[in-house]
């Protein structure tokens, strides 16, 4: 897709987006699109690191939930949220760099387990320091509703918000694929040793972007908890949250602009909207359907939803070629 | 000198290590042969304590059920090895790593399907009794459960030290082209370690059924602790796995106690980051 293509599509998804969450007063529905754009944003950052860059991470939600304790923390003390918003982002992107700083030397699973000691490590932590509401979490104040608190009455508002990061990450994601780090980050992933030997300082291009992943999930962090008003450790941080997010990263295609909004749209409209229509969750049969399609794609196209997307194009390219004299 | 319980955690220690021990040693042979890290090991051991529960409903012998569920679980492996992980071998590293965990999440929710969340022990459980040795006391559910995973891990790495299929599956995870060159069937062999990889976990599964309770998310939690154990060890190793899991069944068991039950896992995961900072590729294993 050229440029073009991407911010035509982008301003389509944008307009539709919002005339939904302005015109549209189904509160179920509209946490589903929130949700969805949510998993949006944190699937593209997931994507960042461990598609474009290769280094799989499974512990995503140390991000997430950065900024989710952010807001919580600030909300407790009557700060506002739009101090929280950068300060889980500056915090989360200084736990990536020393996160990162000793692991980006560690090799495929090597890397992916010390992601998932790390966060494991901080769901502990949090489960269990007074500071941070220990296992109970945090409830959070209802305050006037408005843009100063980031708390909305209507539902719509929050899909506003969430569209203004989903759009912010698109954008930074068409720019990172035709930047320098963007090339060093696709190199990196080919073979360290060749990128390393033309110049490519591996090390630091890594950093960089888990520095900015970090930035990312913690803003979606923030933004979910201003909409959910509590904070819990096995909610923000544990393992199940890495896992739906890296799985949101790749059912809908690694390394691509689109892949992870498609894996979201995906991974809400089965595991939680199919979930919701077959007798909530808890019961199974949501995930039942999400792991059983995860299997079907990934044994049909390994690269995913967007591959399959390629094939389809590249067969209608090839019939108008036929049909053309 | 007053030791305190100190001989007692480190025997429970070992003990707790052994049963990673048989988890691990799965995980690690799998990888080994053919380069695949299965994420749904641990759904795996939910599934052998699930057939251990169902047997012993029938009036198996919870004993008896251990080389049972081993068996079936065999022949599980064998198939989802043919039916699933043959097709994801064909594409990019990722799809593996993504093909087993979809399984991971399609097993965790057919057994929430099938099974209810509710937790499931067997019912009259066996040796109930505590023996004494000394300042030690052992409860004797745990010991069998210890030394029964002495048992089979002994067995399977008797099967890959010293028979013909064995050193086939060593051969391939040394150098698989030139294997392939000997004329070993490495479709075959593939199936054959994917098979005795989940075997060990199912016999690992039943034999926790003497000591825990199933639930369909108790596989995470093992897993997790088996991921660490294969890296902390090498992946691939045999001996790295064993040694990692003995290891971390003493972290584990010593800090509950010292420091805090509720903390234990910090330290098993500190020891891990630890290590493999100094030692990117664990402690046994190759570059």
């Amino acid at each position: 897709m050229t440029v073009r293509a991407h911010l035509i599509a982008l301003g389509i998804v944008a307009l539709t987006l919002t005339a939904l969450a302005l015109g549209y007063h189904n509160a179920f529905i509209l946490n589903l699109v929130f949700a969805g754009l949510i998993f949006a944003v944190l699937g593209q950052s997931w994507n960042w690191i461990s598609g474009y860059a290769g280094q799989i991470s499974f512990g995503h939600a140390l991000f997430f939930g950065c900024g989710a304790y952010a807001s919580a923390l600030f909300a407790a003390r009557h700060g506002s949220p739009w101090l929280a918003l950068p300060a889980g982002a500056a915090v989360a992107a200084i736990l990536a760099l020393l996160v990162g700083f000793p692991c980006f030397a560690l090799r495929g699973h090597y890397f992916s387990i010390a992601t998932i000691a790390v966060a494991a490590i901080a769901e502990i932590a949090a489960t269990n320091l007074a500071a941070l509401g220990k296992a109970n979490g945090f409830e959070m104040p209802i305050l006037a509703p408005g843009i100063a608190t980031l708390q909305f009455s209507d539902k719509g508002h929050y899909v506003l918000v969430a569209l203004a990061l989903f759009v912010f990450a698109q954008l930074a994601t068409l720019g990172l694929e035709r930047s320098r780090l963007g090339f060093y980050l696709r190199a990196i992933r080919l073979n360290q040793e060749a990128a390393a030997s033309v110049g490519v300082d591996a090390r630091a291009a890594k950093l960089t972007t888990y520095a900015a992943c970090g930035a990312l999930a913690a803003l979606a962090g923030s933004l979910y908890a201003q909409q959910a008003l509590y904070v819990g450790p096995e909610d923000t941080l544990g393992l199940p949250i890495s896992i739906a997010i890296a799985l949101v990263g790749v059912v809908g295609g690694l390394s691509t602009v689109w892949g992870p909004a498609l894996g979201a749209l995906v991974y809400v409209a089965l595991a939680r909207y199919g979930g919701a229509l077959l007798g909530g969750q808890g019961h199974g049969l949501d995930l039942l359907l999400y792991g059983g399609l995860i299997l079907v794609i990934v044994s049909w196209r390994p690269d995913g939803l967007a591959g399959i997307g390629r094939s389809i194009r590249r067969a209608l390219e090839r019939r108008e070629a036929r049909a053309a004299p | 000198m007053d030791v305190g319980p100190l001989p007692q955690l480190v025997v429970s220690g070992i003990l707790t290590g052994l049963l990673f021990a048989l988890i691990s040693v799965g995980l690690t042979l799998i990888f080994g042969v053919m380069d695949v890290v299965n994420f749904a090991h641990g759904e795996f051991l939910m599934l052998a304590m699930y057939a251990t529960f169902g047997a012993t409903l029938i009036g198996i012998n919870p004993i008896l059920a251990v080389p049972v569920v081993a068996i079936v679980m065999f022949f599980l492996g064998a198939v989802v090895y043919r039916v699933l992980i043959r097709r994801l071998l064909a594409g990019p590293p990722s799809a593996v790593v993504f093909g087993t965990f979809g399984l991971l999440v399609f097993l965790q929710g057919a057994a929430q399907y099938l099974f209810t969340s509710d937790y499931r022990s067997i019912p009259n459980l066996p040796f109930q009794g505590t023996l004494h040795f000394g300042a030690v006391n052992l409860g004797e559910a745990q010991l069998v459960a210890g030394l029964g995973a002495l048992l089979m891990t002994a067995l399977v790495f008797a099967f890959v030290e010293y028979t013909e299929p064995g050193r086939a599956l060593r051969a391939l995870s040394e150098d698989r082209v030139a294997a392939q060159l000997m004329g070993i069937d490495v479709q075959g062999m593939n199936a054959l370690a994917f098979g005795l990889g989940i075997a060990c976990v199912g016999a690992a599964g039943a034999l926790l059924m003497l000591t825990y309770q199933a639930y369909p998310r108790i596989g995470t939690e093992f897993a997790l602790t088996a991921f660490v154990v294969v890296a902390l060890g090498g992946f691939g190793s045999v001996q790295g796995a064993l040694v990692g899991a003995l290891l971390v069944g003493l972290v584990e068991v010593l800090g509950g106690f010292y420091i805090s039950p509720a903390l234990k896992m910090i330290p098993v995961y500190l020891l891990y980051l630890l290590v493999v900072l100094v030692r990117p590729q664990g402690l046994l294993g190759r570059r």
